[in-house]
């Protein structure tokens, strides 16, 4: 079976077959588009287990936790940002390894969780609450929508 | 995961969302996404604009196909030229031409880009790119049949419209027979003399007329005599002598003209009534160059044809007066000289441009008509005009009756001596038009090397005209 | 990824799109042993990817999925140029980028672990570049083998994204001397890069050398970003500045062959130094929109055909829109950071690193040999044939999948679960 010379010889044929394997090769470019919008999603839902669905919150105003490290401080770059004078630029680190958030002085200027003063990384549990500053954080699962 | 005690009351809905810091990579990303997407469109819009140029960076373009006026095929880019009939292309070689580059004033080198039939959607040969030209193939081949073996050129247009109709040039050259002979064809071969300079011999006479009209009026230069004795002895004792050894006497302008009689002019040009500015004044109108000034090239569809030039430096000088009966420095194309013809047939002193293509269908077929190359410029005044086209139909009455008296004709001839190579000859012009509706054209002919008895440019413009009267 | 029927339909259509290519083909050549074991090699490919993907493995499926269909669209590319020969040892470095990708994320999917290896990138960067140094022949940058030519230069690249990434906690990390403060990994970067850019110019590779120091700028733009909300006015300007010094100056002392290149017109030289371009060129022009059709190439007997300007050759057979839409298709690789953001500072360094090292090559090889930039020899990822660019093109891929699924439980000492206590 040997169709070379019909595909050599019609070139319009030749163009529509071409034009039909780009248009294959666009529309699956569409559908990993699509796929990756979903994926969006899915790495929402992956980074919720990752993170243990913790959120910091302080007043009213929750903080997520959507990366795995948040720095706490006054610096504009800081995650979580007060403004107070007795907080240092990069006060605090959390950081989310082995399945669990801790959180590290990073200024000497004193971090306590639950009231105490941590001198080293100290692992969060779910209520757990940090002191920087006159700022009260605590830990707490977020609700899942 | 999933923990069966209940949230706290106060807990916030879960938040997953990266922080700020996080969206630094991807905003990095999408600018350099961005900035390479803007010039991946950028590379697409120069690669299908520049195709055209890259292709004929190939050697490989395909070209189209250029028709006369009835259809007939000139020039194919599509396939071989030496798939057609013998001989289909041998009067039109060095004038059409074709695209090995070999000739390169000729209609297809010069319309190369416009014949490419190439396009970045169809490919390499799909197009359907031709050119559709005024020129009549038949007659083309009659002219071409009747020059025989006789070299010279034959060029002729319609000088209402400006469609020309004719162009022979011989010796001439079948691009269907490939190059492989190029050292052996006769000199000459790949050019058309129609668009070269050459002397025009006594047809110069009707721009140093046309000069006289200009300054002086019809009615005084009609009136006008001189006497010829067979030789003149101009104011610096120099001779001028008459093809007519023994004189034509006491004459006027219209006899003159007639007659080619060069004491006359000479005499027309040394006189004080005709100053020598006023010839090169127009002379300059008429597209001379004139002592090195500079004058305009004209082009034909791309095809260049240089203009005419002579010296003209004093009127009692033999040199000058020489150039104005056409002989000395003096050289013009016959192009041109039909160009005049045109003004002078239409009487109003100015011509319709000639134009070869009349029609041109792109890649895509897409057909676009031309109607009309424009107008030249003004070569002299319509008085002017309307007073050589009387005293060249009056030549042609008197003198060519017998070859042209069933046309109403205007002409003048002319015998250019040549010297080339140390062999001297003489080439037989005529130029002139037709005012008949049925073949309405302005022409110019050249028979090379013409001795007395064989075919005469006024039997070769019988042929010319006939046929063109057939067609037109 | 739960309840989403989009998966293994985009794998589906992934193997209807490779079947319409090799119909194409088939439809050229008949059914010839190569024919044959091209396309049972591709389909086989995408099948088991498909199995692999579906059952096994199924984070990070953009990655996979654009791997899968560029990789078999590039081996029948390969195989296609001039006829038909099936590109076996292309096919294999194929899979083995497929295979390396993935094993590159389960190394670096933890980016404590990675970066805690840190010590271990600086001795591969150095060792490597001790190679490049010692082994390759005078001046060149091939290591023979014997049955397979390694290019060092190429695997360079994966190691200096795994330099140019750091995290937040090393950049607070900082040391004083004399009253100057540095941060001791910055310090190191900048280091490398001074040794890679005076490797290149020892080797006269200049070609990657923008590679390099797009990969190092990005490295340290992320760096300073980090901890500065705003980028002061001042500091782009000093940075536009400096580029422009270094441009400049590289301009101007760049060796003679390079100036060379810098300066020709390749219409003036067609026969000479602008021989490839011109090549490329005027296979883009013939090819057209819809090509010449697979196989009917001629650029197969200019060198780099495979290489070099293989976009123009991709063009030439299969037509500018197929040509475009495959850089676009790779260029999904890098945007696939778009939609699921990085979630440490370590992995955003490496994506934007593996982003840089794809966009400039592309941007190397694809304007470079279409004569809008001077022509360097690099390689398009995943589409050019050689096995040393294509495994660090999978090496890289292995970045971006871990930058879009990290897993951070593991490899810490303080690892506990959260319920366990």
């Amino acid at each position: 079976m040997d169709y070379s010379t019909f595909l050599n010889n019609d070139p319009l044929l030749r163009a529509g077959l071409t034009a039909a394997a780009v248009i294959f090769v666009d529309l699956c470019a569409l559908v990993i588009l699509i796929a990756a919008s979903r994926e969006r999603r899915h790495g929402d839902r992956r980074w919720a287990q990752e993170s243990r669905g913790l959120m910091l919150v302080c007043g009213d105003t929750a903080y997520p936790l959507g990366a795995a490290e948040i720095v706490i401080g006054r610096h504009p770059s800081a995650d979580i940002r007060f403004r107070d004078s007795e907080i240092s630029r990069f006060h605090a680190i959390l950081t989310l390894s082995g399945g669990s958030w801790q959180i590290e002085d990073l200024s000497g200027n004193g971090v306590t969780v639950n009231g105490k003063r941590i001198e080293a990384p100290c692992i969060l549990r779910r209520n757990d609450v940090i002191g920087i500053g006159r700022r009260k954080l605590t830990v707490m699962r977020g609700k899942k929508g | 995961m999933a923990k069966q005690t209940a949230p706290a009351d106060n807990a916030p809905q879960l938040d997953v969302s990266a922080p700020r810091s996080m969206r630094t990579a991807g905003r990095l990303t999408s600018v350099l996404i961005a900035a390479f997407l803007v010039g991946l469109f950028y590379l697409a819009y120069v690669l299908v604009s520049r195709s055209k140029f890259y292709m004929s960076k190939t050697g490989s373009t395909g070209y189209g196909t250029v028709y006369d006026r009835a259809g007939d095929v000139l020039f194919d880019g599509t396939k071989a030229m030496s798939s057609y009939p013998a001989g289909q292309f041998a009067d039109v070689g060095n004038f059409i031409g074709d695209a090995s580059g070999q000739m390169s004033n000729t209609l297809v080198s010069r319309n190369l880009s416009a014949l490419a039939n190439y396009n970045f959607l169809y490919g390499k040969e799909q197009g359907k790119v031709s050119l559709r030209t005024t020129l009549s193939h038949q007659v083309n081949k009659a002219v071409h049949w009747k020059l025989g073996k006789k070299n010279g050129t034959v060029i002729a247009c319609n000088w209402k419209t400006g469609e020309l109709l004719c162009c022979v040039s011989k010796p001439n050259f079948d691009p269907a027979r490939g190059y492989e002979n190029l050292a052996s064809l006769p000199e000459g071969s790949l050019l058309c003399k129609a668009f070269y300079p050459i002397v025009p011999g006594s047809t110069q006479k009707v721009s140093t007329l046309a000069a006289a009209y200009e300054k002086l009026g019809a009615e005084v230069v009609n009136r006008l005599q001189f006497s010829c004795t067979g030789t003149w002895l101009n104011a610096k004792r120099q001779a001028i002598k008459c093809h007519e050894e023994k004189g034509h006497g006491t004459e006027t302008l219209s006899q003159a003209f007639r007659n080619s009689c060069n004491p006359y002019f000479a005499q027309l040009i040394q006189s004080k009534e005709l100053p020598l500015s006023s010839v090169i004044d127009t002379y300059t109108r008429m597209g001379y160059s004139v002592n090195g000034s500079k004058a305009d090239t004209m082009t034909l569809d791309g095809i260049t044809i240089a203009p005419a030039s002579t010296k003209l430096t004093d009127a009692n000088d033999f040199d000058t007066q020489w150039g104005c009966l056409g002989q000395g420095s003096t050289l013009v194309s016959p192009y041109q000289l039909m160009l005049w013809e045109c003004a002078i047939a239409n009487g109003t002193g100015t011509a319709q441009k000639p134009y070869l293509i009349s029609s041109r269908t792109d890649v895509d077929g897409r057909y676009t008509p031309v109607h009309s190359a424009g107008k030249t410029g003004s070569f002299f005044s319509a008085d002017t005009a309307k007073a050589i086209q009387a005293v060249m139909t009056e030549n042609a009455k008197t003198q060519y009756s017998a070859s042209l008296g069933k046309y109403k004709c205007g002409v003048k001839s002319g015998t250019a001596q040549v010297e080339q190579n140390g062999k001297a000859y003489e080439n037989s012009l005529l130029t002139g038009f037709c005012l008949d509706d049925r073949c309405p054209v302005a022409f110019c002919v050249v028979i090379e090397e013409r001795v007395s008895g064989e075919l005469s440019t006024a039997q070769l413009t019988k042929t010319l005209l006939d046929a063109l009267s057939g067609i037109s | 990824m739960k309840k989403s029927l989009s998966h293994p339909f985009l794998l589906l259509l992934i193997l209807i799109a490779h079947a319409v290519m090799l119909l194409l083909v088939i439809m050229r050549f008949g059914i010839t042993p190569e024919a044959v074991q091209l396309s049972g090699a591709v389909l086989l490919f995408d099948f088991i990817g498909f199995i692999f993907l579906q059952f096994v493995h199924r984070e990070a499926c953009t990655v996979d999925s654009v791997l899968l269909l560029v990789l078999g669209m590039s081996t029948i590319y390969q195989s296609c140029f001039g006829g038909l020969t099936f590109a076996k040892k292309h096919f294999i470095f194929a899979v083995s980028a497929f295979l390396i990708c993935q094993f590159t994320y389960l190394l670096v999917r933890n980016p404590y672990r990675a970066e805690k290896l840190k010590p271990l990138w600086y001795l591969m960067f150095f060792v490597l570049v001790g190679a490049i140094f010692f082994l390759t022949g005078s001046r060149g940058i091939w290591i023979d083998l014997g049955f397979i030519t390694l290019q060092p230069s190429e695997f360079v690249k994966p190691v200096f994204v795994l330099i140019c990434a750091s995290s937040i906690r090393t950049q607070l990390h900082k040391k004083t001397v004399l009253g100057f403060h540095y941060v001791p990994d910055n310090l190191a970067l900048l280091i490398c890069t001074a040794v890679i850019a005076g490797l290149q110019w020892y080797c006269r590779d200049l070609g990657s050398l923008p590679t390099f120091a797009a990969v190092a700028g990005c490295g340290l733009l992320l760096r300073f970003r980090y901890l500065r909300e705003k980028i002061s006015l001042r500091l782009v300007i000093f940075l536009c500045l400096c580029a422009a010094g270094a441009a400049v100056a590289a301009w101007q002392l760049a060796p003679a062959y390079v100036q060379e290149r810098l300066h020709s017109d390749i219409w003036s030289d067609m026969s000479g130094s602008g021989y490839q371009q011109v090549k490329a060129l005027t296979a883009i022009a013939e090819g057209g929109w819809f090509g010449k059709g697979a196989g009917n190439g001629t650029l197969i007997n200019v060198a780099a055909s495979r290489t070099d300007i293989v976009f123009s050759a991709i063009c030439e057979e299969w037509g500018l829109f197929t040509g475009l839409m495959t850089v676009i298709l790779v260029l999904f690789l890098p945007a696939s950071l778009l939609t699921v953001p990085p979630r440490s500072y370590y992995h955003s360094g490496l994506a934007v690193g593996v982003a840089a090292v794809f966009m400039v090559q592309m941007t190397l090889n694809v304007f470079g040999s279409c004569n809008l930039i001077p022509f360097t020899g690099v390689t398009i990822p995943f589409i050019s044939q050689g096995g040393s660019s294509m495994l660090s093109s999978g090496i890289l891929a292995g970045f971006l999948k871990a930058a879009q699924a990290p897993v951070l439980t593991g490899g810490n000492s303080a690892g506990e679960a959260e319920g366990g206590r």
